[in-house]
């Protein structure tokens, strides 16, 4: 029972940190972070110019628009890639021929240094 | 399903509108003030042989809310000096200065479409006129070069079906038998679309096809001729007037038009709405490089993929969206960039200065989603001034409001950006205008502008 109690505890802290952390960290972009985003490597330039081709238009700059904000997800990539690959709710699936495996990983590289930028 | 909570779901528009510098974040360099407010509707500036700023107001938005059209000039210490009024048939949506004259694309609500040459002295002339452009999208533009006007004429509808969304955005009423025009012939798929006859006794039924007025039917293999003026095209004049020519078509409502450095024609289009008899789901606004002669989707495309068939574009719960048409004049090419749906990515222009920086690269104003009004989003899209390089789509925010979520000036209870509806660099290139439309509230009912709450602000590099 007291197991029980910690775990819920547990998660309920981890979902009100989740919430916290989503809330201060949605909004990124040049103006707000007062830094220009610069790409270090092919692969995330790459991962950008597909995540604008495909991802943009539903997540602008990684914020919530006509789908949720991507910015604060604490999700691991290789369930965003699932995600991706084969859609969630409203969210369509990218087939191999819309987003190769390659450029597939190129957006979560791309994610990733957009999360820390 | 959570509801929708977009930018316009404000509760009231009658509180004075705050303006504050400071709300407005910028890229490291950068500095943003107001220079001019308490316009009714502005859409855009220009500039003359002076380097006098003009202003342009609309005299209409949606609503159904018609004022004056006004061209005024504002002199170096502020006077005001309304240079040429128009007629109730607004919006004047764009403007071009070129060779002494004023150019304005006049949206042509009540009369059709025109373009209009604006003497320094007022006195107006007609270029053209009778666009076919009474619906829910107007004459756009215009841009000049290599002595012909460019401009843009939207289309009637959301996607090809005259349906209760335009009774309810009110021009149904006036003009029941207006509808879409190809600009080619066109062979249409059959499909028709039932509705209550909003126009008779609603208790009875209208059925309605594509390309055809509210309550005619099509057949699968009908052709409907195509016509020049017709809609969601780019079309040309010469400066001096003559013969309209047809520049490219198949845009759903290509509002901002503008040349590149290199002398390429750029356009906007504002995509599909999630309303009518033909709703879509999921469609970016695009930024298109413009090809002579090449037909860029509508109704069938989006951003150039097919929207048939396809659950990217099926909006929820209501199946997915078939083809109107046959076959097609061409495949749509590639965008230069797709930009957020809904967000209204609308007036634009390029950098061409080293001294302001990132030459090159559009810089587009988001007049931000019409929620709930034309569909459903989580969060408020737009409501600011994004840079495209058009070299690979790669989109950035330049201004924007600041606070922890995204949304305008009246959604944050902040004194920033409320409509961005226009950007223009100034002569020299140096600096850069963004035209503020003003507050809009947006219901299932429709929209609600307030007029007098327009803002001109002007961006400069530090």
């Amino acid at each position: 029972m007291k197991m029980n109690i910690r775990l819920v505890a547990l998660g309920v802290a981890l979902v009100v940190w989740c919430v916290v952390v989503a809330g201060c960290a949605a909004r990124k972009s040049e103006p707000i972070k007062n830094e220009f985003f610069k790409p270090t490597n092919a692969s995330i330039a790459n991962g950008e110019r597909v995540y604008m081709a495909n991802c943009q238009k539903c997540h602008p700059s990684g914020e919530a628009g006509l789908g949720p904000s991507l910015n604060a997800v604490p999700a691991p990539q290789f369930i965003k890639r699932f995600q991706m690959r084969h859609g969630l709710g409203v969210m369509p699936g990218f087939k191999r021929d819309e987003i190769s495996k390659e450029d597939l990983h190129d957006i979560s590289k791309y994610r990733k240094a957009w999360k820390h930028y | 399903m959570r509801p929708s909570n977009g930018g316009g779901q404000i509760k009231s528009i009658t509180q004075e509108r705050n303006i504050n510098p400071a709300d407005v974040l910028l890229p490291p360099g950068y500095t943003i003030e107001a220079v001019a407010r308490d316009f009714t509707f502005p859409t855009a500036v220009a500039f003359d042989s002076q380097n006098r700023l003009h202003v342009l107001e609309s005299g209409y938005s949606y609503g159904e809310v018609w004022t004056e059209p006004k061209l005024i000039r504002i002199d170096n210490n502020g006077t005001r000096t309304v240079v040429a009024t128009g007629t109730r048939n607004g919006p004047w949506s764009g403007i071009s200065y070129h060779d002494g004259n004023f150019y304005v694309a006049e949206g042509g609500t009540m009369e059709g479409g025109k373009i209009l040459r604006i003497a320094p002295d007022g006195a107006i002339a007609t270029l053209v006129d009778k666009l076919p452009t009474l619906g829910d999208h107007h004459t756009n533009g215009p841009v000049i070069r290599d002595g012909y006007v460019y401009f843009g004429l939207g289309t009637a509808t959301n996607s090809g079906v005259v349906g209760v969304d335009n009774y309810k955005y009110g021009w149904l009423k006036r003009e029941p038998r207006f509808h879409d025009i190809p600009c080619q012939d066109v062979v249409l798929s059959g499909l028709n679309f039932e509705t209550p006859n909003v126009l008779k006794d609603s208790t009875t039924k209208a059925t309605t096809g594509a390309y055809s007025p509210y309550n005619t039917t099509t057949y699968p293999g009908q052709i409907i001729k195509g016509s020049i003026p017709c809609s969601g095209a780019i079309m040309r004049v010469p400066v001096a007037g003559g013969k309209m020519e047809l520049v490219a078509w198949g845009l759903r409502n290509p509002f901002g038009l503008a040349f590149s450095n290199d002398g390429r024609l750029y356009i906007t289009e504002n995509n599909y709405d999630v309303r009518g008899s033909r709703p879509v789901w999921g469609s970016g606004d695009v930024l298109w490089e413009i090809k002579e002669g090449m037909w860029y989707g509508w109704p069938d495309f989006s951003a150039g993929k097919p929207i048939r068939d396809d659950e990217e574009f099926a909006p929820p719960g209501q199946g997915q969206v078939k083809p109107i048409l046959q076959r097609y004049p061409n495949q749509p090419p590639k965008p230069a960039a797709i930009l957020g749906v809904h967000s209204s990515s609308i007036g634009f222009d390029f950098s061409r200065s080293s001294t302001f920086g990132f030459e090159g690269e559009a810089f587009v104003a988001q007049f931000g989603d019409m929620a709930p009004e034309v569909g459903k989003v989580l969060a408020p899209v737009g409501y600011k001034l994004v840079r495209v390089d058009v070299q690979n789509g790669v989109i950035r925010d330049f201004a924007v409001n600041k606070g922890k979520r995204n949304g305008p000036a009246s959604w944050l209870e902040s004194g920033g950006l409320e409509r961005p509806v226009s950007a223009k660099f100034d002569p020299s290139g140096n600096t850069l205008y963004l035209v503020d439309f003003g507050v809009m509230k947006v219901t299932k009912a429709g929209s609600e502008p307030k007029p007098g709450s327009g803002v001109i602000w002007k961006i400069t590099r530090k």
